[in-house]
């Protein structure tokens, strides 16, 4: 099975990847495809929050959404790898949920992880959130992952 | 299967085939710098401008777009050698690498966004009262300003497809002055002797320099474009043919319907008017209702100027979030809401910068100072501008011989020189003119060294002693 793993940078991706490791058998799964899209005409086209050289390295002069968003793919990748399936990475652009889905698409997959985003009135309301449109639309299964209850270790610590 | 893992492994770091997937086709980017560059200025600033040259201000068009595609002739070969989101800041910091002089330019481009935005909120409160002429004109650029803000927040400017629609919208209605233009000729009543006459006081050259001081806001906007490069196809092809193509598409459309204004309605009308392009249209020259025209014609002045401002609220947001990236600014700027992923801090400081600058703008004028909001940050605007846009063509003239493969676009140096120039002749000018522009110039510039000093007394805390400012690898408590 091909499984696409999405991720926007944010540490609720990494934990939906990790959520698989958890319960998958890495023996069914013949490869994952972890997937960054850049958003080009957003005020933040993408912002990498995984991996610890991104936190300072690119800066106003050497803006790169595109380096930001290597790092995030590559970042889940490496822990994937220790897992056992084969991994390969990917950045589109566009508009997230129908890239990830033409990526499911492309790659004839057998599960789309996603992380929940966010639950909000915004979300909910006026435009829908990624992993909303994704369940929607996606040609195969989809594994939303919630990250744990809110406030649970970084909001209430402060 | 652990073995398959690691060799994959390798070959990923080496090759890292068919992983490029980009979505900004050379033709959506020409749109994309054709609705930048239209929706800036000719709708909100024709009538100021109109009124500095007299009836031959299609001009100042003429010359304005002329020296500004000239820049963008710089830019172009830049943006096809480093294809990243930073724009000038990059490229004057490959030029020079002195950090005082990166962070003035990132700081002035900031400004300068600023400026625009609140130059660009008056014209659409102009057009907006033409329809409903009830509330305050400081209600309505507030209100435009916040909306703008939420819409960038919840990230619906992510649709290419809607930047395409909003440009075919703002040429329509710039079509619409141009038939009403032929129509009129057509009819047999346009009187060409207008077309070449000038303003009474002082020398004709004088005034199309004033003019194009003025035109040149109408010309700005391309180089947002830059924001757009890592995500382009081809860019080195791409790049240089949609920035050209786009701007010369945004100056011939100009010069006509400059034109089209100056033959229709009378120059004194066009000075005195707060929505310049709506006389045209209520002159009552072609068979439709004037009523309708009138209504329909201002929305398609406020999509217009939506457009432009809209990419003007990304602008800044964005520059903020890379200058606390670098630690410039505080880190608070380069916070990403969690689920929306965009910078809500960035965004919200934009939107009360602005609104601060209406504000004082409207104040100054009730007390009697008489400064016509729009003008003076449409001065303000350019006075950066130009300053940037001359040192990005001197950065791209020392750049030569770096970083270059046979297939890097290079722009024509003759062509560059003339440009900068024309550059430092309009900047020269700009500030002879109009002094009082440099206290506006100062005042935006304060806020970035503000912003740095917080920076400065905070951000202390958050290094570990003798770490370097922006040095890269230090973690911050927050981001454990």
């Amino acid at each position: 099975m091909h499984v696409v793993i999405a991720t926007d940078g944010s540490r609720e991706s990494l934990a939906a990847a990790r959520h698989l490791q958890s319960f998958a058998d890495p023996a069914k799964i013949t490869t994952i495809t972890v997937v960054a899209v850049i958003r080009p005409l957003a005020a933040v086209a993408f912002a990498d929050e995984l991996s610890p050289a991104s936190r300072k390295g690119a800066g106003a002069e050497t803006l790169s959404f595109r380096e930001a968003a290597r790092s995030a793919v590559d970042t889940i990748a490496t822990e994937l790898r220790k897992w056992g399936p084969k991994v390969k990475t990917k950045i589109r652009s566009g508009s997230p949920a129908s890239e990830i889905i033409k990526e499911a698409e492309l790659t004839d997959a057998g599960l789309v992880v996603v992380s929940a985003g966010g639950r909000g009135l915004t979300d909910t309301v006026l435009v829908g959130s990624t992993a909303q449109r994704v369940q929607h639309y996606a040609p195969c299964p989809v594994l939303v992952v919630r990250a744990a209850p809110r406030g649970g270790s970084r909001k209430r610590s402060r | 299967m652990a073995d398959t893992g690691i060799t994959d492994d390798r070959s990923q770091a080496d090759g890292r085939p068919d992983e490029l997937t980009r979505s900004i086709t050379g033709r959506l980017l020409y749109f994309y710098v054709l609705g930048d560059v239209l929706g800036s200025g000719i709708y909100v600033l024709i009538g100021a401008v109109a009124g500095a040259v007299g009836g031959a201000f299609f001009l100042a068009f003429a010359v304005g777009v002329t020296v500004a595609t000239l820049t963008g002739l710089a830019y172009a070969e830049l943006v096809t050698k480093y294809p990243q989101a930073a724009g000038a800041a990059l490229y004057v910091n490959k030029a020079f690498r002195n950090k005082p002089l990166t962070f003035l330019i990132t700081i002035s481009f900031l400004s300068s966004s600023f400026a625009a935005s609140g130059s660009l909120a008056s014209g659409f409160a102009e057009y907006f009262l033409s329809v409903w002429d009830l509330p305050p004109v400081l209600l309505i650029t507030l209100a435009f300003l916040l909306a703008l803000t939420i819409i960038n927040f919840i990230g619906i400017t992510e649709s290419v497809v809607t930047n395409m629609l909003m440009t075919f919208v703002e040429v329509a209605g710039l079509i619409v002055v141009m038939i009403i233009g032929v129509w009129y000729i057509a009819q047999g009543n346009a009187d060409f002797g207008t077309l070449t006459e000038f303003n009474s006081e002082g020398s004709p050259i004088l005034a199309v320099v004033s003019g194009v001081a003025l035109a040149f806001f109408a010309m700005t906007g391309f180089e947002n474009a830059a924001n757009v490069a890592e995500e382009t196809i081809d860019p080195k092809k791409a790049f240089p043919r949609a920035l050209v193509g786009g701007m010369i598409s945004a100056g011939v459309i100009y010069v006509l319907v400059a034109i089209a204004a100056a033959l229709t309605v009378d120059v004194g009308t066009l000075a005195d008017s707060d929505a310049a392009l709506l006389e045209v249209v209520k002159a009552g020259i072609i068979p439709v209702p004037v009523g309708f025209m009138t209504i329909l014609f201002a929305i398609i002045a406020m999509i217009a100027i939506t457009n432009t401002t809209l990419v003007s609220v990304v602008t800044q947001s964005r520059i903020l979030y890379g200058m606390a990236k670098e630690d410039v600014v505080p880190s608070a700027f380069a916070k990403i809401h969690p689920t929306r992923r965009s910078p809500v801090f960035g965004l919200a400081f934009s939107f009360v910068v602005v609104a601060g600058l209406l504000i004082v703008g409207t104040l100054l004028n009730r007390a009697g100072a008489g400064i016509d909001v729009v003008e003076r940050l449409a001065t303000v605007t350019v006075v950066f501008l130009l300053f940037i846009y001359a040192l990005v063509i001197v950065s791209c003239l020392k750049l030569r011989g770096h970083d270059e493969d046979e297939d890097t676009f290079r722009a024509n140096t003759p062509l560059l020189i003339i440009g900068l120039v024309g550059n430092l002749v309009l900047l020269g000018y700009v500030l002879y003119d109009d002094p009082a522009s440099l206290w506006w110039v100062g005042g935006l510039l304060a806020i970035g060294v503000v912003l740095y000093l917080v920076e400065v007394a905070m951000g202390s805390r958050n290094r570990p002693p003798g770490a370097e400012r922006g040095d890269p690898g230090i973690a911050r408590e927050g981001d454990r």
